[in-house]
């Protein structure tokens, strides 16, 4: 990663948008100040460079998506005699998932956000072209295709997750963000106002869907307002705020066209709270009400009449119980109906899952994911298995942020426990969230597992700001393409 | 909205761009619990979830002596903090309940210390 690169990344995304900055003024910023040139040549030199290490062991990683690849180029920086094979079976597995937001709403094209594998793979790692079929870690080894088998001293479980649409009577298709394999879903995903930006292709189907959504507000007459649904499913999913970023997007769009009072926009989240940290769940709230925004929280979607255009939700609550003599207090009794909302415009979160060959295999467990010791993302029944990213079993992950620590984490643990030290890196639960409030502002929300805001600047981080906008949309992507696919950010 | 950019934004979006966000400065907060975890467990989970963690078909509560430490760590983690997602939620509305009222009555725990002792129950 060369400073000059990620300089110009910055400069080719300032450049889309001439009428918030212009690229001499950026170009000025960056290079006139001594502190911003010293940062970015840290950056290059890598503030978090791993010290070398000559141990040996074949190490096969399963998945060569964001946290696969960053932790292929990683440990091929870290070991001198590096016997890296991944394992990959979509060619645009590097693409830039957090982008999709943007795409969804416009502001880029997904020819902005697809990068190719092949362009990403280290020198020197080996690549194998598939998918693993089966995975046997009593033999230390891994099926590809149902015929290849591959065997390792170390594995590395990157497979991300699957978006099950078909778990929504009336959707069909589960798939991966990415992959382009996605017909049964876009047979009624991605049209009729219906939308989701969580794969690239429906993101591409969101923007068609919010301008018509705008032109169907500007021929509409009468006091009944159309209706914008969002949905949050039941299960952890990634990004845990794009089911509202977007929701916020849509409200810009439509702001801007001057026809937000023709339209209703209401959120129905599975859950009972905006987030799980109560700091930034009271923000959220309160822009939520500063928007008139309308929430509807213990709603799980469960189907959708593409055709008559009405969402069925499972409506759940609990009541006041009996006294239960052993918890010496009233228990509670589960109560649910089935509600259902008319919709002109639906965008819909996919409830998701581990991949049926993972949570299948001795490696899965009941709930899917992989079940990992959380601080230092070892396998917790066989030593020589990692996990980290999007399909593990970790609280509150499943961002590219969370792997931007984790991926490191991993580096050191397993380099360590190849020289057969003891482990010496731990997790600490950080996640970071840009939440996008609008057009050109974002709320950074930084936290970890003791649930409070980690902020990583002296600014209060329950405060929308346009600077972090800036972060969000110029700086995240060529940090994350150069910086961490290459290992070094 | 020109005249917004400093010198300043730019540093800062670098900084936390390039260097990494110091996520991992946290003060270690010491919390103090009023049972220890064993106490915790046989006083009052033990109650609907049987001394050994077997489950009770009668009380409608699970085993919990049949996972590893790491998984049941994530199960409690769920439990106490009503799903381990934004707006998620969490399948266990009836024990995040239970376990509100117990943490009220001081039946208080650590995550990873109460899931280490479940998941030696069944080889008691
Ligand atoms: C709409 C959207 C918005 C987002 N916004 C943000 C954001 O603002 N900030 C943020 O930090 N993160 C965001 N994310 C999340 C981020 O993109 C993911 O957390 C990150 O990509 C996880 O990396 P991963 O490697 O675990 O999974 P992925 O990047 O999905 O890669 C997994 C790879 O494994 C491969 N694979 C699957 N099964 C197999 C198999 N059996 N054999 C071999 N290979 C297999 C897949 O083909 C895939 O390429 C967003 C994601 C989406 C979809
Ligand atoms: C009053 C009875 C009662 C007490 C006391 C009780 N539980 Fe539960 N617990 C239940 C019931 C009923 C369920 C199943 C329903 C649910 O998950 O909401 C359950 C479910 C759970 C689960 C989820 C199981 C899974 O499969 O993921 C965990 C974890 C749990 N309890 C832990 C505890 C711990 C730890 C304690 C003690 C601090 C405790 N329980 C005390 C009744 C109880």
């Amino acid at each position: 990663m060369k400073k000059n690169e990620i300089l110009e990344e910055i400069l080719n995304e300032v450049e889309k948008h001439p009428e918030i900055m212009s690229r001499r003024e950026a170009l000025k910023y960056l290079s006139v100040s001594p502190m911003a040139a010293s940062i970015l040549a840290g950056a290059t030199i890598g503030a978090s460079s791993v010290s070398a290490s000559s141990a040996k062991g074949k190490i096969v990683i399963v998945g060569g998506g964001l946290a696969g690849m960053s932790t292929a180029a990683r440990l091929n920086n870290t070991l001198s005699n590096a016997d890296i094979t991944v394992i990959e079976p979509d060619p645009t597995s590097v693409s830039y998932q957090p982008g999709q937001t943007l795409v969804g709403a416009g502001l880029w094209d997904a020819a902005d956000i697809t990068y190719n594998r092949d362009d990403f793979l280290p020198s020197g790692v080996k690549l194998i072209k598939g998918s693993v079929t089966a995975f046997n870690p009593d033999s230390n080894s891994v099926t590809v295709d149902g015929s290849q088998e591959v065997t390792y001293d170390h594995m590395i479980i990157a497979t991300g997750l699957m978006l099950n649409y078909a778990a929504i009577k009336g959707l069909d298709g589960v798939i991966t963000s990415s992959g382009t394999d996605n017909a049964s879903v876009k047979k009624t995903v991605g049209k009729d106002g219906v939308h989701s930006i969580y794969f690239r292709d429906g993101s591409t189907a969101t923007w068609e869907g919010i301008q018509e959504l705008v032109a169907k507000a500007k021929a509409h007459k009468g006091p009944e307002k159309l209706q914008a649904v969002f949905t949050h499913p039941n299960t952890p999913i990634k990004c845990g705020g794009a089911p509202k970023k977007i929701m916020y997007l849509v409200n810009s769009r439509l702001e801007e066209a001057g026809v937000r009072d023709k339209v209703e926009l209401t959120l129905y989240p599975n859950g009972g709270k905006m987030f799980g940290v109560p700091e930034y769940h009271e923000a959220i709230l309160q822009q939520y009400k500063d928007r008139g925004f309308k929430w509807h929280y213990a709603h799980n979607l469960v189907e959708i009449d593409t055709k008559g255009k009405v969402a069925t939700f499972n409506h759940h609550w609990t009541e006041k119980g009996a006294w239960d003599e052993d918890l010496e207090e009233y228990g509670v009794e589960l109560k649910s109906e089935l509600v259902e909302v008319p919709y002109d415009f639906i965008h819909i979160t996919p409830p998701m899952k581990a991949p049926d060959v993972v949570a299948n295999s001795d490696v899965g467990s009941d709930k899917g994911w992989v079940p990992v010791t959380k601080e230092t993302m070892r396998h917790v029944k066989y030593e020589n298995v990692w996990c980290l990213g999007d399909v593990a079993a970790v609280p509150m992950g499943k961002t590219g942020g969370s792997v931007r620590k984790q991926y490191k984490v991993v580096v050191d643990n397993l380099v360590a426990s190849m020289e057969g030290k003891s482990l010496p890196s731990k997790y600490g639960g950080y996640t970071v969230c840009p939440l996008i409030t609008s057009i050109g502002t974002v709320m950074l929300a930084e936290f970890d597992w003791s649930k409070k805001p980690t902020p990583s600047f002296p600014l209060d981080p329950t405060k929308e700001r346009w600077i972090w906008w800036l972060l969000k949309v110029y700086a995240l992507k060529p940090m994350t393409i150069h910086g961490m696919l290459s290992g070094r950010a | 909205m020109i005249k917004q950019i400093s010198t300043i934004a730019l540093v800062a979006i670098a900084a936390i761009a390039f260097t990494g966000c110091s996520g991992e400065k946290k003060a270690t907060e010491v919390k103090t619990y009023k049972y220890s975890t064993t106490e915790v467990y046989e006083k009052s989970c033990s109650k609907c979830h049987g001394l050994n963690g077997e489950g009770n078909v009668e009380k409608k509560t699970p085993a919990l002596n049949d996972r590893t430490a790491g998984e049941m760590a994530q199960d409690l983690f769920d439990v106490k903090n009503g799903g381990t997602n934004q707006s998620s939620g969490t399948d266990h509305e009836i024990m995040e309940h239970n376990m509100q009222k117990l943490v009220d009555k001081g039946f208080d725990y650590d995550i990873n210390s109460m899931a280490e002792y479940m998941s030696k129950l069944s080889k008691k």
